[in-house]
Formats: C-alpha cells, sequence, structure tokens
C-alpha cells in the first residue's frame, strides 16, 4: 500500500517527521517496504496484511500511526451543497440479494461539470502511481485511497428507468468493462443492473456504457459493501483485480458507506455539483457491533509478561474500539465496524501485544522437561542409509520433484505421472515418477563442467497416480558413471562399472539387516535390454539396477556408460529387517578351503550360491567367490570360478574327514545340478601346500 | 601349548647339531630344505600349524617360529659362504637373503592412498545442524506428506475458504482439494490431532510454491516447522527459544528482531529479523539487507486457539507456539551465497564443499 505523508498530515494537526511515523509504524507490524520523494511529499510503499483491509487507505494508516503516538485524529467536515430533491425520488436503489450486498448507499449530484483535476487532486493521483482522468473519476480514487472504501460513479442519463438493481447475473447476459474487457456473465456473479441489463460488475468493475463522460452532468455515487467471497470469485473468474475488489475482498467498512458517498458528493460540489436530499442508504440486515470479552489474566498469560491495563485501556480506546471494564480485569470490548480482523479475544491480544511492543517481552528459554518424543521411523532409516553411502563414495543431491511429458516418455517408468493443474510452465507441469531421471541431468551437467568421478544418490518422493488416489513414496536414487575415484599411484585408475554398483546395493541391505534379498534378471525401458537386475525381498520387488539406456544417453548427450539403481524405501522399511542378536565369537579356529571350480557358462553365479545354501551344512561358515577365469587353460564352454569356503565348527575343532565330506556333498550337488566339474583334476587348495 | 614352545627348541637344538655335522655345500642344501622346503620344510608347518592358533598365542609363537626361521636362514648362509671359502672347488648354492635393504630407500613423501568420499547436500547438512540444536531442547524430528489436503494445509489452520490470505500462499494444485503443501504447518495439525501435549516437534521438509525460478525464489524449498504446546507456554519463550537457537545456529554476535505480522494459524504473530552481520546495517547498498541492518528469517506465533480447537485441544488449558524457517534462505545467509538456485543445479564442486565445513 502506497501512503503519501503530505496526505498522511492532513489527518494531524501537528507535522510528524517522517523519520517517526516509519519507526512507529515498523514498531507495530506496519513494515515500510519502500520510499520515494515526489513533489516535495514522501511516498511509503507499507507491507500490508490480507487481515487488515482497514489500513488499505490513509485513514486506516493514520489510526494505526495515532494509537501507536498517542496522538489524536483530526476530524474532516464533508459540507454538502444540497438541493431539496429526495435522493429516493430519483433513482430507485433496490437489493435483489441481500446476502451478496448487505448495504447499499448511493448519493446523487446534479449539474456536475465534468473536467481535469485541480492541482491538488492530481498531485493525491499521481502519488498512487495513478494518472489524472476527470475531476469525477479522480475523485473517486481519492475516496478510496483515502478511505479504504471503494465508490464507483455512474452518468445517472444513462442508467435505465435510474432503477439501480444489484442483483445475480442472468445466464448469458454481457457487459463490455470500463477497461474495454467483454464479459460473459455467469448466475452467480453479483451486477449492478439498471432496468434492462447489467451496468456493473459488482465489487470489482463498472460498465462503459453507463460511465462518466464530458457530457454527464447527474453522476450517481455508488457506495456499498459486498460479500468478499463473492467478489473474489467473480474477480477469479474473469480475471480482473482492481483496487475495488482488492478491497472488497478482504472485507470493506460496513460502517462506512454512507460517510464515503457524502464525501464524494461533497467533493463534487467544488465542480458545480448539487446533492440530493437524503442520500440512498439501503441495509436490509440490522448493524451489529461485534463484543469481545478480555481478560487481563489471559493475556499475561499467553505474552509471559503483565501488560499494565491503562494501557490496554488507551490503546483499544485510541484505535476506536469500545473498551469498559466489567470486573476487576475482564473487559467487555466492543469492536467498530471498520475491524474485520477481531472475532475472538485471541485478536485483541494480539492487538494489545502489538502496541506493547513486541521488543518489550522479555526473551525466555522454557523450562527444561522431559517429553515423549514422536517417533518417525521411517525418517530415521532413511538417515541410516546416508552415512552408508557417503562411505561408499556417493555425494547427496537433491532435485526438484518436477517433471514434464517429454522428460517422463524419456525415462518411462510406465507410472501414471501427477499433473499440476495451474504449473507456472510446461517444465514444471508435472511431478516426477522417478528419481532416475534427475540423477542422469545433473550427471551430465556435471559431466559437461569436467568432473570425471560422478557418483550420486538422492533420497526423496517419487509421485504417482493410481486407482486409489495420488501416491508418494519415498524411494533411493544412486547413479555411478565415469572415475570412482582420481586415478592415483597404487589404486590404479578404478572405473564404475555395475559390479561397484551392485555392491553398494548389496552392502545397503546387508548393514541394514533387509536380509535375504535376491536379484533376478528385468527388463526396464530405462536401462540397456541385457543389463538390468531387479532387486527383491522375500517375494516383493523393490527396486533395479543396471546400465542406463542408450537413448537416455544419447538425449543428454552423455557419451560415457552410467550405471544407475533406484529402490523403493516405503516398500523396503514396510518389511521387517532381520532382528539383531549378539552372536558369542567361535573359539574353535576355521578351515578354509579354496576350490576351483568349471562351470559351464550359462550357469549364473547365484544359482550355485543357492544350490549350496539350501544343503545348509551346518559346519559351513561362509562362501565367497574370490576368483574369477577363462583363458586358455579353460574349456570354452567353461569358466573358472574360484570359491573360498571357510568351515568351522562351534564347539570343537574341525576334523579334516569332516570338512572333506562336507566339501563332497557340496561337489556332487553342484554336479548334479549344473554340470560342475573340480578344475585341473580335482585339486583343492588347502592353504597348506598338501594336497 | 608348552609342547609347541620346547618342540620350537628341540627343532633348534636339532638345526644346530646337523649344521655342526654338515660338511659340504651338499650337505647344507639338505639341511635348507629339511628345515626351510616351502612344502615340507619344518619351519614351513610350524607356520601352517600357527594358522588355527587364537590370535593372542599366534603372536608369542610367531615369534619364536621367526626367529627360529631366522637362525636358520643366518646360520645356513654363514656357513655356505665358509664352506665355500674353504673347501673350494664344491659347488655351493648361494642362498638368496631376503634383504630389507631397499626399504630404506623407499620414497615416504609418496602420497598416501584415500578411500573417495561422499559429501551430503549443504541442504541437509544445515538442516541436521537445525535439527541437532532443537534435539539437544527435547524436541523429536517427524516428517509428513507433501502431498495434501485442503483441510490439512489450509482449513485446519484457520485460513477459510476463498480467503486472501490464501494469496499468500501461492500454491500448486493437483485436485479439487488436494495440493502440494506450501508450508509444513500442516503437521501442526497432523502431530496434535495424534499426540497429546506436552509437544515438542520440529518438522523438516520440501514445500511448494507457485513461484517462477529466480536468484531469490524457488518453487520448491525446504522448511522447517518447530511446534511447541504446553501448560503455560508464552510469547516470552517462542522469544527465548528463537533466540537461542539463532545464536547457536549463526553466531553468538547475531542479534533477533521480532516485530508484529499475520498469519492466519498464529496469534500474535511475528516475523523475525536477524542482524545483518556484512553491512550491520551501514551499506545502503548491501545486497543482504538493502541497508536495513536485518535480514528477515522466520514466521513464527503463538498458536491461534481456534488451530488447537480444531484438534481438540483445550486452549484454555494449553497454549503453544510454532515457527517456520526457510533452510536455504538462512544458508544464503550463512554462507553468503547469492543465488539460491545454486542449491539445486547439483555442481558436485558446489555441493561437496560444505562437507569441509
Amino acid at each position: 500500500m502506497k501512503i503519501s505523508l503530505d496526505w498522511l498530515s492532513e489527518y494531524f494537526d501537528a507535522d510528524i517527521p517522517a523519520s517517526q511515523i516509519i519507526q512507529a509504524l515498523e514498531r507495530i507490524g506496519l513494515m515500510v517496504e519502500g520510499r520515494e520523494e515526489k513533489e516535495g511529499d514522501v511516498i511509503l510503499e507499507i507491507e500490508t496484511y490480507s487481515n487488515r483491509p482497514d489500513t488499505l487507505g490513509h485513514l486506516g494508516m493514520a489510526r494505526e500511526l495515532a494509537a501507536a503516538l498517542g496522538l489524536s485524529l483530526k476530524e474532516r467536515r464533508w459540507p454538502l451543497s444540497e438541493l431539496s430533491t429526495r435522493t429516493a425520488d430519483l433513482v430507485d436503489v433496490q437489493i435483489w440479494d441481500d446476502n451478496l450486498c448487505p448495504r447499499y448507499c448511493g448519493a446523487l449530484v446534479k449539474g456536475v461539470k465534468v473536467g481535469p483535476s485541480p492541482a491538488w487532486l492530481r498531485k493525491r493521483i499521481e502519488s498512487m502511481g495513478l494518472n489524472s482522468i476527470n475531476n469525477v473519476v479522480d475523485i473517486t480514487n481519492y475516496v478510496l485511497f483515502s478511505t479504504s472504501q471503494p465508490i464507483h460513479a455512474f452518468d445517472l442519463g444513462k442508467v435505465g428507468g435510474a432503477k439501480v438493481i444489484i442483483r445475480r447475473a442472468k445466464k448469458g447476459e454481457r457487459l463490455l468493462c470500463l477497461d474495454g474487457t467483454d464479459l460473459t456473465l455467469a448466475p452467480d456473479m453479483l451486477v449492478i443492473a439498471d432496468e434492462t441489463k447489467p451496468i456493473a460488475l459488482a465489487g470489482v468493475i463498472g460498465g462503459q456504457e453507463s460511465a462518466v463522460t464530458e457530457t454527464t452532468t447527474d453522476v450517481f455515487i455508488e457506495s456499498a459493501t459486498f460479500d468478499p467471497v463473492s467478489v473474489r470469485k467473480t474477480r477469479k473468474a474473469v480475471g480482473l483485480q482492481t483496487d475495488a475488489s482488492y478491497r472488497f475482498e478482504r472485507g470493506a467498512d460496513i460502517g462506512f458507506a454512507p460517510q464515503a458517498a457524502v464525501m464524494a458528493a461533497s467533493l463534487l460540489t467544488a465542480f458545480g455539483g448539487r446533492v440530493c436530499e437524503v442520500p440512498v442508504d439501503v441495509c436490509p440486515l440490522p448493524l451489529k457491533k461485534k463484543g469481545v470479552v478480555l481478560r487481563h489474566r489471559r493475556i499475561t498469560d499467553l505474552l509471559g509478561v503483565e501488560v499494565d491495563p491503562d494501557f490496554i485501556q488507551r490503546t483499544f480506546r485510541a484505535l476506536g474500539f469500545d473498551i469498559e471494564s466489567k470486573q476487576p480485569g475482564i473487559w467487555q470490548v466492543r469492536v467498530p465496524t471498520w475491524r474485520v480482523d477481531i472475532e475472538r479475544e485471541a485478536d485483541l491480544i494480539e492487538e494489545a501485544a502489538r502496541f506493547f511492543g513486541y521488543d518489550n517481552i522479555p526473551a525466555v528459554v522454557p523450562p527444561l522437561q522431559v517429553v515423549d518424543p514422536i517417533p518417525d521411523k521411517i525418517r530415521q532409516t532413511s538417515r541410516q542409509i546416508r552415512p552408508l553411502l557417503f562411505h561408499y563414495g556417493f555425494n547427496e543431491v537433491i532435485d526438484f520433484s518436477f517433471s514434464d511429458a517429454e522428460r517422463e516418455s524419456l525415462w518411462t517408468t510406465g507410472l501414471e505421472p501427477i499433473e499440476i493443474r495451474n504449473p507456472i510452465s510446461i517444465r514444471t507441469s508435472l511431478l516426477r515418477t522417478t528419481l532416475l531421471g534427475g540423477l542422469v541431468e545433473t550427471a551430465a551437467w556435471n559431466r559437461n563442467r569436467g568432473l570425471d568421478a560422478i557418483q550420486i544418490f538422492e533420497i526423496g518422493k517419487v509421485y504417482f497416480r493410481e486407482e486409489q488416489g495420488f501416491k508418494e513414496r519415498l524411494s533411493l536414487g544412486m547413479l555411478s558413471t565415469g572415475m570412482r575415484d582420481e586415478p592415483h599411484w597404487r589404486t590404479g585408475r578404478r572405473e564404475a562399472d555395475f559390479y561397484a554398483l551392485k555392491g553398494t546395493c548389496e552392502a545397503l541391505l546387508r548393514q541394514l539387516r533387509y536380509e535375504p534379498f535376491s536379484f533376478e534378471r528385468a527388463d526396464r525401458p530405462f536401462f540397456e535390454p541385457g543389463s538390468c537386475l531387479a532387486l527383491a525381498l522375500k517375494e516383493d520387488k523393490l527396486g533395479c539396477l543396471g546400465r542406463v539406456a542408450e537413448r537416455i544417453r544419447a538425449a543428454l548427450d552423455l557419451k560415457q556408460p552410467v550405471w544407475a539403481a533406484e529402490i523403493d524405501l516405503d516398500l523396503l522399511f514396510g518389511k521387517q529387517p532381520r532382528p539383531f542378536a549378539y552372536q558369542p565369537v567361535a573359539k574353535y579356529p576355521s578351515i578354509i578351503r579354496d576350490v576351483s571350480l568349471l562351470v559351464p557358462r550359462d550357469v549364473a553365479y547365484q544359482d550355485i550360491r543357492q544350490a549350496v545354501e539350501k544343503l545348509r551344512l551346518p559346519i559351513l561358515e561362509d562362501v565367497r567367490l574370490i576368483d574369477r577365469y577363462s583363458g586358455e587353460s579353460v574349456p570354452q564352454d567353461r569358466i573358472s570360478l574360484l570359491f573360498r569356503f571357510v568351515y568351522r565348527h562351534l564347539r570343537k575343532t574341525l576334523l579334516a574327514e569332516e570338512v572333506e565330506r562336507a566339501e563332497q556333498q557340496i561337489l556332487s550337488q553342484l554336479k548334479r545340478n549344473f554340470g560342475v566339474q573340480l578344475r585341473e583334476g580335482g585339486q583343492i587348495d588347502n592353504r597348506t601346500g598338501k594336497n | 601349548m608348552k609342547t609347541l614352545e620346547s618342540r620350537i627348541g628341540a627343532l633348534k637344538t636339532k638345526f644346530d647339531e646337523s649344521l655342526a655335522g654338515a660338511t659340504d655345500a651338499g650337505a647344507l642344501e639338505e639341511l635348507r630344505n629339511e628345515f626351510l622346503s616351502r612344502k615340507r620344510g619344518r619351519v614351513t608347518l610350524l607356520f601352517e600349524e600357527l594358522k588355527s592358533l587364537p590370535p593372542e598365542e599366534k603372536r608369542s609363537f610367531g615369534r619364536l617360529v621367526n626367529e627360529l626361521k631366522a637362525h636358520v636362514q643366518k646360520n645356513l648362509a654363514v656357513s655356505l659362504k665358509g664352506s665355500i671359502r674353504i673347501k673350494s672347488g664344491a659347488k655351493g648354492k648361494l642362498t638368496v637373503i631376503e634383504d630389507d635393504a631397499d626399504r630404506d630407500q623407499v620414497d615416504l613423501t609418496l602420497p598416501g592412498e584415500t578411500l573417495p568420499w561422499g559429501a551430503p547436500h549443504p541442504v541437509m547438512l544445515f538442516l541436521e545442524e537445525i535439527e541437532r540444536i532443537f534435539e539437544t531442547m527435547g524436541f523429536s524430528v517427524a516428517e509428513g506428506p507433501e502431498i495434501e489436503t485442503d483441510y490439512y494445509n489450509f482449513e485446519a489452520l484457520n485460513f477459510p475458504p476463498h480467503h486472501p490470505a490464501r494469496d499468500d500462499w501461492d500454491t500448486l494444485y493437483l485436485g479439487e482439494n488436494l495440493l502440494l503443501r506450501t508450508h509444513t504447518s500442516p503437521m501442526q495439525v497432523r502431530v496434535m490431532e495424534k499426540h497429546k501435549p506436552p509437544i515438542r516437534i520440529i518438522v523438516p521438509g520440501k514445500v511448494y510454491r507457485r513461484e517462477a525460478i529466480d536468484p531469490t525464489h524457488l518453487p520448491m524449498f525446504y522448511q522447517v516447522e518447530g511446534l511447541l504446546v504446553d501448560e503455560g507456554v508464552t510469547f516470552a519463550h517462542l522469544k527465548g527459544t528463537l533466540d537461542l537457537f539463532l545464536k547457536r545456529l549463526l553466531g553468538d554476535k547475531i542479534g533477533t528482531r521480532f516485530r508484529p505480522s499475520f498469519f492466519p494459524f498464529t496469534e500474535p504473530s511475528a516475523e523475525v529479523d536477524i542482524s545483518c552481520l556484512i553491512c550491520s546495517g551501514r551499506d545502503q547498498a548491501c545486497p543482504v539487507c538493502g541497508g536495513t541492518g536485518w535480514k528477515e528469517l522466520l514466521g513464527a506465533g503463538m498458536i491461534n486457539p481456534q488451530v488447537l480447537k480444531n484438534v481438540n485441544i483445550d486452549p484454555e488449558r494449553y497454549s503453544g507456539w510454532a515457527f517456520g524457517l526457510g533452510i536455504e534462505r538462512a544458508a544464503m545467509f550463512c554462507y553468503q551465497i547469492a543465488d539460491m538456485r545454486t542449491f539445486y543445479e547439483n555442481d558436485l564442486r558446489f555441493t561437496r564443499q560444505f562437507f569441509l565445513k
């Protein structure tokens, strides 16, 4: 809201320095956001609040200032030069919908000479950033910016049948607005109509046909109160925001409507206007002043400091409230009609605090107290993942949750994306259904800036539409491309690859005890065919990993191979992790056997492993693949896998025969199932140098 | 295991005796094989035996076995050289002594081996700092949904339908009553519906606004909500807590200013500014505070009794306060980051720096 200090001074007897005004306003929360000097005047841009329409005019600001500084407001008088004709005899005002229009006042001014505004009026209008149009229009704006009550001027000669009817629009009715917009009206819109047609859209904008022009002589001033919700809906529907609608949708002062009409009429008398007697005031519903009880104890309890009761009474009176002490410490407060924000005691306490000054309230740390924690299991678990990923060299990134149709069709998740109804741009018109898209884009961004080692992850929501409604799920996305770290004289160049990423996934699940998990070959459009594994825990698919499809890399101009994985954390955390139980450390030595196996190429490692596990050998503590070889000494259709078997008995030292028996079981199982043979004539390295 | 020790002693005696009896290089070579053969040497077998010992014993017996090995190697070498010298002509195989001499020539200034490390995102890092501060004051941390209903995002927070106050929270709508939460405040309602006072909780999370992207505005950003509900909670407590929090987060030198504001769900409401540490209000062109000396950082207030009623908490008995803080804005102030978009470009040269602080 623009406030001219020169204009504001109309309300005070004494001159108040600008600095004092600014300081006082800011103390009560009316922050000065801009300041401009113009023709000896200072124009302030003041931040106002949506619950305080009364501050959208100089009068309201003056009230606040007066209360803050302990000054009194200067009464302004609006003398009329009156005709003996009664307004009601010349204009017929009817309210047909008193819910949407609780009060309609009108003044008829005859013989007005429409012309340019005098200098003082032009200055006022221009100080608000508007262009002066003519004396009548400028006066309506002057009243609006003075009092925050919007008014409108009709050329009575153009109001058919001199009837002013406040009614809902009929279907298909049209209105050519002052700004040139041709509107088709809907039945839920309130209009001002003459005997045949709408002449203004109530509270929003006037019509061109009934507008005041140079030839106008009889001006009908409208000063009304319209239902805020109706004005808001209408102005949204027609897409017009005006100074009037801005105030009406926040709530106009129903008590002030007649005065605003009188004020405008009085100003028009300077241009030859003569005002008809008894302005129209149609107010079908009785006006009630709201009463609210205020307890002194309650103020102290909420603010944490005792405010002097005299100060409270003084402040409320200065703000135009009636305040009466019913009994010690309890007041009956009557709320002025312009304070549409005051409904309850809490609203009054806020006023007391505002004028008492937040600076005068002490800062006290609340006493320490034992409070039951409110646990959030998903959050706690997802926070455990992050340090593990940092450990594996993955950097955390956060991407916007938005997506668009083009990107979604590139990622092809098969999920139905959720649309944003009012997106700010096409690029942000959907919500993402995967984290992987953003990760690939981030990889491309970093690659384009010369980064070699790109290992990134994001923990965040993905969103999609299902039959039952909208879903948001917590997801983990990981991506690895280029080098895994900088080249080093000892480690050489370690490049990102599938197994490095898979290992990170496995480590995560193991460390969080989500076991046993397994991988299955899968096909996802995001990944290169044949490069993708689905991750499963028990029967449920939790995610997948693989090599990012060529077409996606091409779309982002990423030349190097990229590996990525995505895991549904909501699904994962919904599973019960293996319970943690302490295991006593084994006292007896283990026996380690490294065994080279010739395995047909079409047999998967995971199958071999599962076959061994299925034997449930009690002394087999661990199996791990420690080497993999194919070459001259290995038949073409086979591959040599070097397994390390660790045997241990928990209660005694193992005998060689026991290990050999277990070993034979394993070998015969693998031979039977997969045709696996021992390499080099059945040599078993027992790591002693003996065969 | 006394036996192992005595066996080692016995072996040493046996070696010494055999060595004394060895007369030529061939005998020495035989002796070397007997003790040091890589497959069946007596010392080699002892090493194998060591493997099955518990670690503590391994160490002490390992030393004994190593001593034995060194003894054997040394004496064989000396005798071999001697035998060559004394009995010229005999073809003796020179035992190669594993020489540690070049250990002294290793360049210790070569760079050490490090593991690659991953870094958290700066927003998360900053958020964790905030969480830690509140956790020390007995607050829990919980998150809530990003897709919200109109009820939780607005109505329960005392925004009547069609109220212009809603315009201050430019909303992205997904459906008739569904939207992307514009603030973390819906969790106030969700938490208070489920839990009885006393409540102390903070709620971090993403929030969304219908804003075009520019250096100081994003359509998605992080907020953290704070909520305290109990008997006897006052505005003074709100001031005290936020003052302490901001000093712990940004340093003791920071000044705070509370000024009246309006939020439908708090009353009285306040905006909290922090003093500008860059110019202290002296620079009219200060990019941080614009010369006012203050930077707006968060919104706060006493919970509106209507909100308490909406969740069936008796406002005559309980009171509470809430605040909401924009994380990026605070981090920008803290680290002097000029452009908010930097956070979501995810340039690793940017994000990885903050881990070092």
